[in-house]
């Protein structure tokens, strides 16, 4: 008989339905709405992710005061890589006692974005950007060095390759 | 005039219920089931191979894309079974730091399981609210290691890098929330008639077609085996933490249900003794640059969201990178028992059993 009430009367349902409701109620039955409401959704790409400082992105060159990249052709990223995307050929620079990069390639397609190499720096030359929006319509954009408008040495260009292209 | 005859069926390997590329060959007398063989091997990668030909410590980065759901445990055995190779001690501090991580990946495997598995049941609000908590995880690993799924988080010998700054009032902000959250979802789901019927009597397994199958988790908990190596073999902090291991002898699936929403309990009563006795101290242990192993050979078994995760390492003298390396995945393992499970029944309940199950085509298929 209890059985059979329970089953006629459903305070299973009611009981979720109350837990939804709560929802319900606090963003539109409460007279200050904007107040209460929650964003629980963020309303990417209109609004910009927000990142940690942490974030892992884009490997990308810290540059030196005159504007060379720090990098002195050690090697021991492209060493530490796991998926060896990073290929380094150093050469001379009048005035500079260090080797600098004539060649620093790096292909974004197979990059795990894993940090290693970071970490493998010992002379802070290198770092992981914060850039995500990466996706791109042709391979060869996912191939970075030191020249071309995809380099290296700074951020990709905005447009080509986020949702924040307006065009 | 009609003729009786079995049907073979596919499902999968894209059916939006099998979490990823898997294959059921399904042999089908009317609605029920007659036999089922599990067909794997769509995202094979040859994780092992390929790791045998990498450094120990670049090896990590397989490791997340192991089980991807939950890969801080993964990240936590390779790194272990290495320092276990080479004799490596590490500091309590990093310890807790690892401990701590681990769990936080538990509650968000748990919760994709718990929001995949409703959902495949018909539950959409479930699905809804297990991913606003599991976001805020995600949140937490981001701010700890920069990434949110494969997070590489651990180094051998220790961890990368020291917690950063406001990491604690997050993790507070969390832990006091989080068990009000898990009421919610127990609130919709427990008493559910649907989810009852769903799910009570389905997917049976019983403690010795569990074991001897060699299932492990919360599939062999949830049929009443009071198993877990963080209390049999006590691995990072876990020696220095209180925590039950809940158990459910029904051996179904809302046995299993029932047994992982308490083991996000417990998750949360670990995380809070982490951070509440986090110790000072260095967070690397000394090691060499070029880590060389000795000729040994090492399992390392850790208890993984979905069960044990075991790593198998032989080294050579002097070898940079393993000389042989094996995963015990325990996706792989449980998926063993789904013909037991489903032999018999409905049609319907293949899909019940598969998310208990809570499989990863990822560690299955390596
Ligand atoms: S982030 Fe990892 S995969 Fe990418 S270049 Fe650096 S070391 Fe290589
Ligand atoms: S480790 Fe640093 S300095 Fe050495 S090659 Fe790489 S970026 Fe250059």
């Amino acid at each position: 008989m209890k059985k059979f009430l329970k089953t006629l009367i459903p305070f299973d349902i009611a009981k979720g339905l109350s837990i939804t409701g709560t929802y319900f109620a606090k963003v539109f039955l409460t007279a200050n709405r904007a107040k209460v409401k929650q964003h629980v959704v963020s309303e990417y790409p209109e609004v910009p992710a927000p990142l940690e400082p942490r974030f892992r992105g884009r490997v990308q060159l810290i540059l030196d005061e005159a504007g060379d990249p720090k990098c002195v052709c050690c090697n021991a990223c492209a060493k530490a890589c796991p998926t060896g995307v990073i290929t380094i050929e150093g050469g001379k620079k009048e005035g500079r006692k260090t080797r600098i990069p004539t060649r620093w390639d790096y292909e974004m397609e197979r990059c795990v974005f894993c940090g290693f190499c970071v970490e493998a720096c010992s002379f802070d030359a290198i770092k992981l950007n914060s850039q995500f929006e990466l996706a791109a319509y042709d391979r060869e954009d996912f191939s970075l060095g030191l020249t071309g408008a995809h380099n290296v040495l700074e951020p990709s260009p905005v447009g080509k390759f986020s949702y924040s292209d307006e065009a | 005039m009609f003729k009786h005859q079995e049907m073979e069926i596919n499902m999968g390997p894209q059916h939006p219920s099998t979490h990823g590329v898997m294959r059921l060959k399904l042999k089908l007398d009317g609605e029920v089931v007659t036999e089922c063989r599990p067909m794997i091997g769509y995202l094979h990668r040859g994780v092992e191979k390929i790791c045998e030909n990498k450094s120990f410590a670049q090896g990590q980065i397989w490791s997340d894309r192991l089980d991807y759901c939950s890969a801080v445990a993964n990240n936590l055995g390779w790194a272990e079974a290495c320092e276990k190779l080479m004799g490596i001690t590490v500091p309590r501090k990093a310890q807790y730091v690892r401990t701590l991580l681990a769990e936080f990946n538990r509650l968000a495997s748990h919760l994709i399981w718990l929001a995949t598995h409703a959902l495949d049941i018909g539950a959409m609000t479930v699905f809804l609210y297990a991913f606003r908590e599991r976001e805020d995880i995600l949140d937490i690993n981001e701010a700890y290691c920069g990434s949110r799924l494969t997070t590489t988080a651990f180094r051998i010998g220790g961890i990368p890098q020291e917690l950063p700054e406001g990491f604690e009032q997050k993790v507070r902000t969390f832990l006091a929330k989080f068990p009000s959250c898990i009421e919610e979802y127990e609130g919709l789901l427990n008493e559910n008639r649907i989810w009852k019927k769903r799910t009570i009597g389905v997917g049976l397994l019983s403690a010795e077609d569990a074991i001897a199958l060699g299932v492990t988790g919360p599939v062999l908990r949830g049929a009443g085996v009071a198993y877990d190596i963080r209390k049999a073999f006590p691995y990072a902090a876990y020696s220095e933490m209180q925590f039950d291991i809940p158990t459910k002898p029904e051996a179904d699936t809302y046995a299993r249900y029932l047994v992982r929403m308490e083991e996000m309990r417990q998750s949360v009563r670990i995380i809070q003794q982490c951070m509440d006795g986090l110790p000072e101290g260095p967070i690397m242990a000394k090691i060499p640059k070029l880590l060389k192993s000795e000729v040994n050979e090492v399992y390392h078994a850790t208890e993984a969201p979905k069960g044990e995760i075991g790593y198998y390492l032989v080294g050579e003298k002097g070898g940079a990178a393993p000389y042989r390396f094996h995963v015990r995945a325990p996706g792989f393992m449980n998926l063993q028992s789904l013909p037991k499970m489903v032999e018999g029944s409905l049609i319907a309940d293949v899909i019940a059993s598969i998310g208990t199950l809570d499989v990863v085509l990822g560690e299955i298929d390596r």
